[in-house]
């Protein structure tokens, strides 16, 4: 397995960092803002390195949150798309990180309204495409781990859009209330409110599938 | 069912997602309530449930080439729109350029854009002035003229024909309306001189009439219409300096394009019988009283 920096722990840094503008800006954010002066001055060739940095963060949300490769590579394509076009627009002293995964969001809300999977957007698969699979356990704990997260999919698919969005930002990709809100653009209690009835139709869902109490 | 606090409450309880004070009280709830006990250890297996299974990241990890290909497209589109990333965007980026702070280079696209709008209303005003009236195919085949009836109307007559061989008239007869116009610029330049500049058209749209005697309503109105004709001032291409055109077929639908009239009746009757340089001024009270008030 690969090793890299663990994303989320990387946004919540870079979240807690937007959130105290008197800070210092982190020396990632200060190579983001060198790099962003060189492509707004024309180097486009630059933003290479901004997608490098990024692109695992913004097409694994997507894939969380459309449920399909084809959809997540659309996604993620007219992310850096966005990205490069309002590049400009990014206060460089504060993280580039959020930004992206707040266009991330927006522009998946945007593909699953497009294409009408569902009335409530996002993936009609019952589970994301996945790569490369845990091959660690045996098969049989495989066959029944992989049984149990296409159900839960499926549970997660069926919650209202907005619910669906909150709670997999704040339990799948584990950001805080405050993340959730900031990257939505909502208040924490609206988050806190979608949160919680997302957690509860989706106990409600599992026992229902599970045939009594998990 | 909870007694005092909703099973949504319990739900952030248990992941620490309540306000601190509001916990407390929950917290302190909790040692007291069975019910309550149970229903957060099914939530707390519930949400442990989801994670282990959701949360994973091998599950839901794009693969390399995925992520080469969307690399790859995107710096292939942004290299082709380099030309044509839009002018809104460029300017808007040479300001923040120029300004280095948001707040400035905001206020200066504002006031960039309110300057543009002004203008291009200004421009709106002297674009007609910007294509020329007449606009020829070959020699002397013209163009049907567009958005003629932005032009000058300068009037409009029924049943009025000069007709060679003084007998009935013809198949229009009086029975059709003749609206008449001419290009604004043609128009200001009469007034100004009293002459028609090189590039003059006129516009002729013939309609046919249709008469109302009802007990209440009586008159005579414009139907449809049945022919379009022009004359133009341009002494390069045409003896005696007009040409005139006909755009209807046999048929009477309308020409996109069509050649000048080669049999000279036009012309004749203009040249004769018209007051100002083959145009009958004296039928057009708009042309008369445009002189007038210069």
């Amino acid at each position: 397995m690969e090793h890299e920096p663990n994303p989320t722990a990387m946004i919540r840094s870079a979240f807690l960092m937007s959130r105290m503008p008197e800070a210092e800006p982190s020396p990632e954010t200060l190579e983001i803002a060198s790099l962003v002066r060189r492509i707004v001055s024309g180097d486009s060739a630059a933003f290479e390195c901004v997608i490098l940095r990024y692109e695992r963060r913004v097409a694994t949300l997507a894939m969380k949150l459309l449920g399909t490769k084809e959809d997540a590579q659309d996604a993620a394509q007219e992310v850096f798309l966005r990205a490069y076009k309002y590049l400009h627009r990014l206060d460089l002293q504060k993280p580039i990180e959020p930004w992206l995964v707040r266009m991330t969001v927006n522009v998946c809300k945007n593909i699953g309204r497009k294409r009408q999977r569902r009335l409530n957007t996002f993936s009609e698969s019952e589970t994301p495409d996945a790569y490369p699979a845990d091959k660690s356990c045996d098969p049989y704990t495989e066959i029944l781990e992989e049984q149990e997260r296409q159900m839960l999919w499926k549970a997660l698919n069926s919650l209202p859009e907005k619910e669906r969005i909150a709670v997999t930002l704040r339990d799948i990709e584990g950001f805080s209330t405050a993340e959730v809100a900031a990257i939505l653009e909502s208040s924490e209690s609206t988050v806190r409110s979608q949160v919680s009835r997302a957690r509860v139709r989706m106990k409600d869902a599992i026992d229902q599938m599970m045939g009594g109490e998990k | 069912m909870s007694c005092v606090y909703s099973r949504e409450t319990l739900a952030l309880f248990i992941e620490d997602d309540l306000p601190m004070a509001q916990a407390e009280r929950v917290r302190h709830h909790l040692s007291v309530c069975r019910n309550c006990q149970q229903i957060c250890e099914q939530l707390q297996k519930s949400q442990s449930f989801v994670k282990a299974r959701l949360k994973s990241p091998f599950h839901v990890t794009p693969s390399p080439e995925l992520l080469n290909a969307v690399r790859q497209t995107v710096l292939l589109q942004i290299h082709d729109d380099r030309r044509t990333l839009g002018w809104g965007v460029k300017i808007e980026r040479a300001l923040m350029l120029a300004f280095r702070r948001h707040g400035y280079a905001f206020a200066g696209l504002a006031i960039l854009v309110i300057i543009s709008a002004s203008l291009l209303g200004q421009m709106r005003h002297s674009l007609p002035e910007m294509h020329a009236a007449a606009v020829f195919e070959a020699k002397n085949m013209l163009l049907r003229p567009v958005r003629y009836r932005e032009w000058v109307f300068v009037g409009s007559s029924i049943g009025l024909e000069y007709s060679a061989s003084h007998a009935t008239p013809t198949s229009w007869g009086r029975e059709s309306f003749h609206n008449v116009y001419v290009n604004p610029a043609a128009y200001r330049e009469y007034a100004k001189s009293g002459t028609f500049p090189e590039g003059t058209v006129m516009v002729l749209e013939r309609v046919r009439s249709e008469s109302k005697k009802e007990p209440g309503l009586q008159g005579i109105y414009e139907k449809e219409f049945i022919a379009l004709e022009a004359s133009v001032k341009d002494s390069s291409r045409f003896q005696g300096g007009w040409g005139f055109f006909d755009f209807t077929d046999p048929d009477g639908k309308v020409k996109a394009k069509t050649q000048a009239l080669s049999d000279g009746s036009c012309r004749s009757c203009h040249e004769e019988r018209a007051e100002t340089d083959h145009v009958f001024t004296q039928f057009y009270p708009v042309l008369r009283s445009a002189r007038m008030e210069s």
